[in-house]
């Protein structure tokens, strides 16, 4: 006789079948033993198990017995109140500090500035500018992006990274695109000679790169050293250890070098991170010229604006507009000319500006001495703290609700002090060096910017968030929920601020911040996109 | 021997139940929390069996509530409550443990086939007869995400066939085939902490 099988037992025993087959399965097991036995068997199981699952259960939390007399949505208004002052503080912001900063780097020839100069220039200048403007331009760019993520993911469930992927296209569809494809070249030591014209942007990766002849387009190099003795009709973009301009640039100069000198002509602006400036006095620049820089040698011609943060600068030129110059020592030759308004800032009365009395100036050089530490004396530092936490939060707001399980998870991970700041330290240290390896790589370019830039938004502003609301959980109990977790950051933000603002005490919180806020994202991070387990499921603290 | 008794009601709710979910519905916050004092605990429970800590069950459970205060315009009272409550709560705690299942869990996705076998009942009798409500509640705990809900909603929840396949995403007509599965699974963990225990001894 033919046995019947588990599955077949089984699915009589929970009388799943229909009569008549419930009949024929009666029917064999009255007559089979064996079956008989195993559906017995299988009987009991489901008793044990059912038996196990429904003994010993669980008190119940009192949180949970407390919860429902007080309602679910809690402090409404405390939420208006919160948004309301995040949108004034930023209004104030953009008042205070964006608009003004636009307006100078209108001035400076870079007010139709696309969204990728602002990305790549701003962040890298970051100390040097007010930070404001990255931060509203790139808060708006994440929340285009969350919010197209999360429609797209809506529409197309099983497919969200699919959706991640599009999303990411169309957010570099937005930035500007080049007319054609670049001609890219690796190589160690590169010459475009005198008769030869590149009719297309040029990227270089190498040690050397001397264009004699002539660029139809952009020059992009990261080498050792760049020299253009020729003509480039596009921009000049370079990462070199010197940079050698005798030749002449149609477009602008960004260049982050150590040092820089131009006795060609340059069309329109400058702009340039490095330690050593040379203007030579065949120089010319056709626009203005924007400059963070140790030392400052300007024997050429600005055509419009100068401003610059500089160490030591000695100007023998002309500038067709205005100066603004911050920084130690000034000397103003007696060949000098300028056409706008001068202004020096410098830190101390001993910087005095050295200015001949031969210089041609339309007006008098206006003189600033900074008073030291007046930022933190001032009453009004402390509104511009209080403005820029509510900043922070409103950064905050818009990141906890984009991604609200990730936000969950870091801070769970925060839960684990060692793996946090321990790898807080790795990725503080190892993801900027990752990140400029591949930005080497063309591939690796818009991979390696953006390592850079989030690595910079969880330095100044995540890693505070997601201590905050686990210093938020800590006191006041755990979050149920976006809300109440955001309620909670802004409470452990606002503590580590006043912490942070303690002289001494407050770099170790700094530091102690986004070591262990760095470490507890990169944690979540790890655990979301490489292994696949949730940080919940990592053993808590009792 | 008797069978335990079902953890979730499946009659349809009493005159005075149905008139507070109409309060609630209609935004009463007194009625809704005397909804939330009747289920609470019952839900909690649930989500205690269903996930790994307690500290999940906890907030699953607010989040359930959350949920249901949002969607209690869409009950049908014609059905029973208890039910609809139910099923909310496996369709979340699935959600969850779909979310964070491993890889291993990953490799056992294929339910459509199990081989048809008729075991030995004396073996199988052997296991069962020498283990302990704790030891089956230890060796769920290590079961995969799939085959711990779907004990949890026939064994615990005394789900139908239909609700279970609704809950976990999967054809009715697999459902036998996913609960035969996650008992052998259960079967293969306790003869192993079976072994490990006699080892130790």
């Amino acid at each position: 006789m033919e046995h019947l099988d588990e599955m077949t037992c089984l699915l009589y025993l929970e009388g799943q079948f229909d009569a008549q087959r419930a009949r024929a399965c009666s029917d064999h097991v009255d007559a089979c033993p064996s079956c008989r036995t195993l559906l017995r068997t299988l009987e009991r199981e489901s008793l044990l198990f059912a038996r196990a699952l429904r003994e010993e259960e669980e008190t119940v939390p009192a949180r949970l017995l407390a919860l429902p007399g007080r309602g679910v949505r809690p402090l409404a208004w405390a939420w208006a109140a919160s948004l309301a002052l995040a949108a004034t503080g930023s209004y104030a912001l953009y008042a205070g500090y964006v608009q003004p900063a636009q307006e100078k780097l209108a001035q400076a020839g870079f007010g139709a500035g696309s969204l990728f100069d602002l990305l790549l220039f701003e962040v890298a200048f970051w100390k040097g500018w007010q930070p404001m403007l990255t931060l509203l331009e790139t808060l708006a760019f994440l929340a285009v992006c969350g919010v197209a993520l999360a429609l797209l993911s809506r529409l197309l469930r099983r497919w969200a990274p699919f959706a991640a992927v599009l999303v990411l296209c169309l957010a570099f569809g937005g930035l500007p695109v080049p007319t054609s494809a670049a001609e890219v070249r690796h190589a160690q030591f590169e010459v475009v000679p005198t008769d030869q014209t590149i009719k297309n942007d040029l990227i270089f990766f190498g040690q050397s790169l001397r264009i004699n002849g002539a660029v139809d387009g952009d020059v992009i190099a990261f080498g050792n050293s760049v020299d253009v003795n020729g003509r480039v009709t596009g921009d000049l973009i370079s990462f070199a250890q010197s940079v050698h301009v005798t030749g002449e640039i149609d477009g602008n100069i960004r260049s982050f070098s150590n040092n820089l000198t131009l006795s060609g002509r340059v069309g329109k602006n400058v702009i340039a991170f490095l330690e050593k400036w040379s203007l030579e006095p065949e120089g010319k620049i056709g626009g203005s010229l924007t400059i963070f820089a140790e030392t400052l040698s300007l024997d050429g011609k600005i055509g419009r604006d100068l401003l610059a943060f500089a160490g030591f600068t000695n100007l023998d030129g002309s500038i067709g507009g205005g100066m603004d110059l911050r920084g130690g020592t000034l000397a103003i030759g007696p060949t000098a000319k300028i056409d706008g308004k001068a202004l020096f800032e410098c830190q101390s009365a001993k910087y005095k500006p050295d200015v001949s009395p031969e210089a041609k100036l339309a007006s008098p050089l206006e003189v600033r001495i900074a008073e030291p530490h007046k930022e933190h004396a001032a009453a009004g530092a402390i509104v511009w703290k209080c403005i820029w936490t509510a900043a922070v939060f409103l950064f905050g707001v818009v990141l906890f609700f984009l991604w609200p399980k990730f936000a969950g998870d870091a801070v769970r991970s925060a839960d684990r002090y060692g793996a946090s700041f321990g790898l807080g330290g790795l990725v503080l240290c190892g993801l900027p060096i990752a990140a400029v390896i591949a930005c080497v790589t063309v591939v690796g370019l818009a991979l390696g910017l953006t390592a850079l830039l989030t690595w910079l938004l969880v330095l100044l502003f995540a890693a505070q968030l997601i201590v905050g609301a686990w210093l938020g959980e800590k006191l006041i109990g755990r979050a149920i929920g976006t809300p109440a977790l955001v309620g909670r950051m802004a409470l452990g933000l606002i503590i580590i601020r006043v912490l942070a603002a303690v002289p001494f005490l407050g770099f170790w919180v700094r530091l102690a911040v986004v070591l262990w806020g760095m470490g507890a994202l990169s944690l979540a991070a790890y655990r979301r996109f490489a292994s696949g387990t949730p940080a919940q499921q990592a053993p808590l603290p009792a | 021997m008797d069978a335990p008794e079902a953890v979730r009601m499946s009659a349809p709710p009493t005159i005075e139940l149905a008139a507070i979910i109409a309060q609630a519905k209609a935004g009463d916050a007194e009625a809704w929390g005397g909804l939330y004092r009747e289920f609470a605990a019952g839900i909690f429970r649930f989500c205690r069996r269903a996930l790994p800590t307690r500290e999940d069950a906890e907030d699953a459970t607010m989040e359930i509530f959350v949920k249901i205060r949002e969607r209690l315009g869409q009950y049908d009272s014609s059905r029973p409550f208890s039910s609809w409550l139910y099923k909310v709560a496996a369709n979340h705690c699935w959600d969850l443990l779909r979310r964070r299942r491993t890889r291993q869990d990953k490799e056992s996705d294929d339910i459509e086939s199990l081989p048809l076998e008729h075991p030995d009942p004396s073996q199988l009798q052997q296991l069962i007869e020498r283990r302990t409500g704790q030891e089956v509640r230890r060796a769920l705990d290590t079961l995969g995400a799939r085959a711990r809900m779907a004990l949890v909603l026939r064994y615990y929840s005394d789900m139908s066939y239909d609700e279970i396949a609704d809950a976990l995403g999967v054809r009715r007509a697999f459902v036998g085939v996913v609960l035969l599965r996650a008992r052998h699974d259960l079967r293969k963990a306790l003869a192993q902490s079976g072994a490990f225990a006699a080892r130790g001894a």
